[in-house]
């Protein structure tokens, strides 16, 4: 559903994505993991146009992915994105957060929209919540009220750009449950993360991303316990303990 | 002073009641053409249109660097030569408003520019077009920020509003000017002048002091 093929990004003269290529199919989960700096935040922002990419080629289902072109909304009303930062509107309440978008881009009726946002909000745990201002909530509790923003979207597929990177690490867990629940669900989900518990558990397949290239991409039950690259072994021997 | 300070006083009220009365109206009408124009300008000069947002910084800094008070004197002694003929009263109000537009637009792009670019990629995210996410997402934010900021700015302009009286506009300071210099109780007068434009700006003294610390608080 996703195609990406043999995308080059540069920042000035800096090639920090190097001929990325890789497929994500309807349904299936890919984490994308490797150290900092790598590109994959990058790689999830070329594919909703927040960046723009120099050469290659992206496509959703049979759009391409062009910054310039007005399907560029099309696009970002049907791939949703989850921030590190949560970035939820803070002028606005949990509720009005989750229905800003169906009211005001897809143009559903307000009664509709109020309905599923609800629903949204109790299917992440936070009926209780849906008139409280992000500022009083924990970070965990505005990630899972940015999931449901992105789920009202009724997206074909969820970016997440390190969703718990954030976030202390008491908080961490009721994040990957709602998202380990959206899996269950059969939503195609694209994660860049360092959470390797969720990679192993959650993930249809893992990808390893360094300095702007994929490295090796397999199962997770493979890549992450019995990897065939040496910088593939080296970042996890150091993520596994630090 | 003493009694006779009272007893001028409650003879003088009236008409400087009167005054300020006009005072209100001038600030009041300046108050409302300069937030238009303002909010105007600061869009303007955060579009993508490199030109429109130079005319906008041009006209904001040419406002700026000129006193109001010539600016007053220029619309109402220079456009009535071109056809253009205003009341006092209009001009005052029209000359004090192009002049805040400037400030005012200041005080809005400053709150534009402190909205995070998060905000506008979440915004992006869901597929809102560049006015929406102005609408919706960034103007809501900024005008919020810009409060107490635009409030001391409406102090400033009550207070320069007295400005208007070099054009005759019978306003506060221009009464207690008249009555003054006929009745040369120059005292009474002007004190009574001065406490009345403390009436009218320590309300909102205490309002922007107000914002000010549920601003700080959040």
């Amino acid at each position: 559903m996703i195609q990406i093929t043999d995308l080059h990004k540069f920042f000035g003269t800096n090639e920090v994505l190097k001929g990325i290529s890789l497929n994500v199919t309807a349904g299936e989960v890919l984490c994308i993991i490797g150290p900092s700096g790598s590109g994959k935040s990058t790689i999830l922002r070329c594919i909703n146009g927040l960046e723009s990419y120099d050469s290659g080629q992206i496509r959703i289902e049979d759009h391409l992915v062009d910054r310039e072109n007005k399907n560029i909304y099309w696009i970002r009303t049907h791939v949703s994105m989850v921030f590190q930062r949560f970035n939820l509107f803070p002028h606005r309440t949990a509720l009005e957060n989750v229905i800003e978008g169906p009211i005001y881009v897809k143009k559903e009726n307000r009664k509709t929209a109020l309905e599923r946002g609800r629903s949204l909000l109790q299917q992440v745990g936070l009926a209780n919540k849906e008139n409280v201002y992000p500022s009083q909530l924990s970070g965990g509790q505005m990630q899972r009220v940015a999931i449901a923003r992105a789920l009202a979207m009724e997206p074909k597929a969820i970016l997440f750009d390190e969703p718990t990177s954030a976030l202390d690490p008491e908080l961490v867990g009721e994040v990957l449950s709602v998202m380990q629940n959206l899996a269950k669900q059969g939503m195609t989900m694209l994660v860049v993360t360092h959470e390797m518990g969720f990679a192993k558990e959650v993930a249809d397949r893992v990808i390893f991303a360094d300095n702007g290239i994929v490295v090796e991409e397999g199962l997770p039950s493979e890549l992450l316990t019995n990897p065939k690259h040496d910088r593939t072994r080296d970042f996890l021997k150091r993520v596994m303990h630090g | 002073m003493g009694g006779s300070f009272w007893h001028d006083a409650v003879e003088f009220a009236p008409i400087l009641i009167k005054g300020a009365e006009i005072t209100l109206l001038v600030t009041l009408s300046a108050l409302i053409l300069s937030t238009v124009l303002g909010l105007f300008w600061a869009l303007l000069r955060v579009s993508r249109n490199k030109f429109l947002s130079w005319v906008s910084a041009g006209f904001v800094n040419t406002i700026r660097g000129i006193p109001i008070l010539v600016q007053l004197f220029y619309i109402y002694f220079v456009l009535p030569e071109i056809g253009i003929d205003l009341t006092a009263f209009q001009a005052g109000a029209i000359g004090l408003g192009i002049a805040y537009s400037a400030y005012m637009s200041e005080v809005f792009r400053a709150g534009i520019e402190a909205i995070g670019v998060g905000q506008i990629e979440a915004a992006q995210s869901i597929g809102m077009t560049r006015s929406l996410i102005m609408r919706r997402v960034i103007l809501p934010q900024a005008l919020n920020i810009a409060l107490p900021p635009y409030g001391n700015n409406l102090i400033m302009l009550l207070k320069d509003s007295s400005q208007t009286s070099a054009i005759t506009v019978a306003e506060l300071s221009l009464q207690s000017k008249l009555i003054a210099a006929s009745t040369f109780k120059n005292m009474t007068v002007f004190t009574l002048g001065a406490i009345g434009y403390l009436v009218m700006s320590l309300p909102l003294i205490l309002v922007v002091s107000r914002l000010e610390k549920r601003f700080k608080s959040k």
